[in-house]
């Protein structure tokens, strides 16, 4: 027999059709790595690509409706935040404005290990602490406690975490910083110490409201709430001074120089309304498509291991990560290509440098639960029988793997230990 | 199920085809991708992990396995230090010739046979044909003779040889292989050949060697006259026989004759029958011999460049891994560094690093 002859069904499938066959249908479910524009957002940003083209510094009157929607976006955004505008300012999206929030000090920082790698390199150039997290992907508020010194100015801590989707304690973290503080305070110390909260990942399902999360600064995406990509804010509060990366002709306030992007702060402002105002209904929709596509294949799969909080509170609703002990999640994410399935294997930095992932590692899942990862999340668009077209494709992708790597469920059982989902129930 | 094959499996056309060749044959074949050493600096960008997706595709469709071997250390060492070690000596390297020895047919072939493998294959263009009198293997040119890459595996013995197989070397052409790429449904044969050393990618060898080696400014010298023509940024940038670059402002069209990274001078002509930019005898060192064994004293094929014109010439082998090339009349120099292979008919019987041509630099 040869070799083509033992290969998985599935595969076998693929070859006789000669080549990729059309999908019966597309499925995309990586939307904590893009998210489509919503057409609202395209319609509201349409005028400032076209019509009310000009500079927002020109000195004609023309140039007033430029200027005047740019500054109507900063407030509704401002706004959304439970902020003052003029602590908003735009970047050319989120891995900017959380090098802008670095940049606003020049002592210590600590972060931890799970961050996303605009922060983790920010701190690395800056020499951090990194301080490690639990198996939940959670970030002990009192590690971080523990890492600040006396020449520690910045905390930054993701609210949510867009690999497992773990939400963070930022207010509990905010608790601790403010209390960190008071004691600077009290002991004559002037060392200022902010906390930075970068809630990209966060704001299509919960609240970014600056206060109640009791954060100095946040950084938001447009690209993550079906707004344009490139287009990003740092709120920043009153006490922090921000520090210029981009200089030029001093736009933003001198903080971030270069003609302003008109269309993209619009639609960042309308999608950013749109995903406030439906959080909580899409987050309850997004809750229960993952719960429905986790147990379809928990049904199937003793063996697959879920990573991230088990409590819905303490994870993002349209994020379902699993992995697959013994297979490769390269391969799992090609067969489904082909099926018209587009799933993310983790971060999409990750995957491009087919490095393992530093948020699985810093979780202390083995490398061979981790390397057959899946990063599966829902979108405003999933609807229950993308799900379920889904959850049938990655289990016929899983089974063909299985059978060509003669991988049998008590194997893929006794690789995923006590992790394994059936085990968890 | 068949023997078990290893095989280096690129995301290019022709180790695409060459495993849908060997699962066709009935091998049981495992894929490798040899993850190799890049340059993790700015404006380098890296394209691996391109090519890996689209040998994971491939793996898929053939339905066998891909595995990720790091080779990153023993190419770093092997060819990248190898590499800009010579050019700071004023050689010009071929940088393929060390990884096919060193990597392909060195980590990767024992880390194959230690797995179990019985042969290993890559998608070179060559042949193999095993004498079953004697036992012996030889290593031919690819039927395509336009796409012929025993340039580049000259220094690898005939050990590894009598347990490879190069499944493309038999096919007719380029077309041939891209057309039963698309027929198989492997989804590469649209990419482009890949030209050039991997790891330096779309910046060039001059930027490469610009990051990486000292700026040693110098004079450009008229070979004929001594007479200062211009400045350049480094000999080490400079290869026999080069004309473009030298940024001479104007007037003919020169060529370098030779380079001195010693006193830092690049020597040029406007002349193309400058007795510098011909030669009828190469020396060469660190020879090597697939066979082991040197060849009787005689006449030969020999070729100088990648595909480059095969041409009569004696060859006399010495001790000491030595041989010398003797051509019946003046050809073009050969830079220092490149590789003379040699070959009796279609066979390569090895070949040899070109040494420093003498009349260029006893002025």
């Amino acid at each position: 027999m040869t070799s083509a002859g033992m290969a998985s069904g599935f595969a076998a499938a693929e070859r006789v059709a000669g080549g990729a066959p059309a999908p019966v249908r597309e499925v995309y479910l990586d939307y904590a790595a893009a998210t489509p524009l919503d057409p609202r957002v395209l319609s509201a940003m349409e005028p400032y690509l076209t019509r009310c083209f000009e500079n927002p510094s020109a000195p004609y009157a023309r140039a007033r409706a430029a200027r005047d929607a740019l500054e109507r976006a900063r407030a509704d955004i401002a706004h959304l935040m439970g902020a003052k505008p003029d602590g908003i300012t735009f970047t050319a999206g989120a891995t900017e404005a959380n090098n802008l929030a670095f940049a606003a000090t020049d002592g210590g920082v600590v972060t931890d290990a799970a961050e996303h790698e605009s922060v983790l390199a920010c701190a690395k150039a800056r020499g951090g602490a990194v301080v490690g997290v639990g198996a939940d992907g959670r970030v002990d508020p009192e590690r971080l406690r523990a890492a600040i010194g006396p020449s520690t100015q910045l905390v930054s801590v993701e609210l949510a975490n867009g690999e497992v989707g773990t939400v963070q304690p930022v207010r509990e973290i905010a608790r601790m910083v403010a209390a960190v503080r008071a004691r600077r305070l009290a002991g004559g110390s002037r060392v200022p110490l902010w906390l930075h909260a970068d809630a990209s990942q966060a704001a299509g399902s919960l609240s970014c409201n600056v206060t109640s999360l009791g954060a100095d600064m946040v950084t938001l995406s447009a690209a993550k709430v079906y707004g344009p990509k490139q287009v990003g804010v740092l709120w920043a509060g009153e006490g922090v001074r921000l520090r210029p990366l981009v200089r030029g002709g001093g736009q933003e306030g001198g903080v971030r120089s270069g003609t302003e992007n008109v269309a993209g702060a619009v639609g960042f402002a309308v999608a950013l309304a749109l995903a406030q105002a439906g959080r909580a209904e899409e987050g309850r929709r997004e809750e229960a498509l993952r719960s429905r596509l986790e147990a379809a294949l928990a049904a199937e799969f003793a063996g697959m291991v879920v990573s991230g909080p088990r409590s819905p509170k303490r994870r993002l609703p349209g994020l379902l990560h699993v992995s697959f002990p013994g297979l490769e999640a390269r391969r799992l994410v090609v067969l489904l290509e082909r099926r018209g399935v587009s799933v993310g294997t983790g971060s999409a930095c990750a995957a491009s440098h087919m490095r393992e992932s530093h948020v699985l590692n810093a979780m202390g899942l083995p490398p061979e639960v981790s390397s057959g990862s899946l990063r599966i999340t829902m979108g405003r668009p999933t609807s229950v029988d993308d799900i379920d077209y889904a959850a049938g494709q990655i289990a016929d992708a899983v089974r063909a793997e299985m059978r060509r790597m003669g991988l049998t469920p008590e194997g893929m059982l006794d690789r995923a230990g006590g992790l394994a989902a059936g085990r968890r129930r | 199920m068949g023997e078990k094959v290893f095989l280096g499996l690129s995301g290019g056309v022709d180790s695409a085809l060459s495993a849908a060749l060997l699962v066709e044959q009935g091998y049981d074949v495992t894929a490798v991708y040899m993850r190799n050493w890049s340059r993790d600096l700015p404006g380098y960008r890296c394209p691996w992990a391109d090519d890996l997706a689209d040998a994971e595709r491939v793996a898929v469709t053939l339905g066998i396995g891909l595995e990720v071997w790091d080779c990153e250390e023993e190419y770093r060492r092997t060819v990248v230090d190898y590499l800009v070690d010579a050019y700071a000596r004023g050689l010009t390297p071929n940088p393929d010739v060390m990884c096919n020895q060193t990597v392909k047919f060195g980590t990767f072939a024992e880390r194959a046979f230690a797995r179990g493998a019985d042969l290993i294959a890559t998608g070179h263009y060559a042949r193999v044909r095993r004498d079953p009198a004697t036992g012996a293997t030889r290593l031919l040119r690819a039927v395509d003779e336009h796409k012929d890459q025993t340039y580049f595996l000259w220094r690898v013995g005939e050990g590894a040889f009598s347990r490879a197989l190069f499944p493309v070397g038999d096919l007719r052409d380029k077309a041939e292989v891209r057309r039963m790429c698309a027929e198989r449904g492997l989804g590469v044969e649209s990419k482009p050949d890949s030209d050039g050393i991997c790891f330096v990618g779309p910046v060039g060898i001059r930027t490469f060697l610009l990051d990486t080696l000292e700026r040693r400014a110098g004079d450009v010298v008229e070979w004929e006259t001594g007479r200062v023509l211009g400045h350049h940024d480094g000999a080490f940038l400079f290869t026999v026989g080069q004309r473009r670059g030298l940024d001479l402002g104007g007037g003919p069209a020169r060529y370098v004759v030779s380079t001195d990274v010693e006193r830092d001078v690049v020597y040029v002509t406007a002349d193309p029958a400058c007795p510098g930019l011909w030669c009828t005898r190469l020396d060469l060192s660190d020879v090597r011999w697939v066979s082991g064994e040197p060849p009787a004293d005689g006449e030969y094929l020999v070729r100088t460049r990648h595909t480059g014109a095969l041409r009569r010439a004696r060859v006399e082998a010495f001790d000491g891994a030595r041989a010398r090339v003797s051509f019946p009349e003046p050809v073009r120099t050969v830079a220092p560094g490149q590789s003379a292979v040699i070959y009796g008919g279609l066979v390569c019987l090895g070949g040899g690093i070109v040494e420093p041509d003498e009349v260029a630099y006893n002025r």
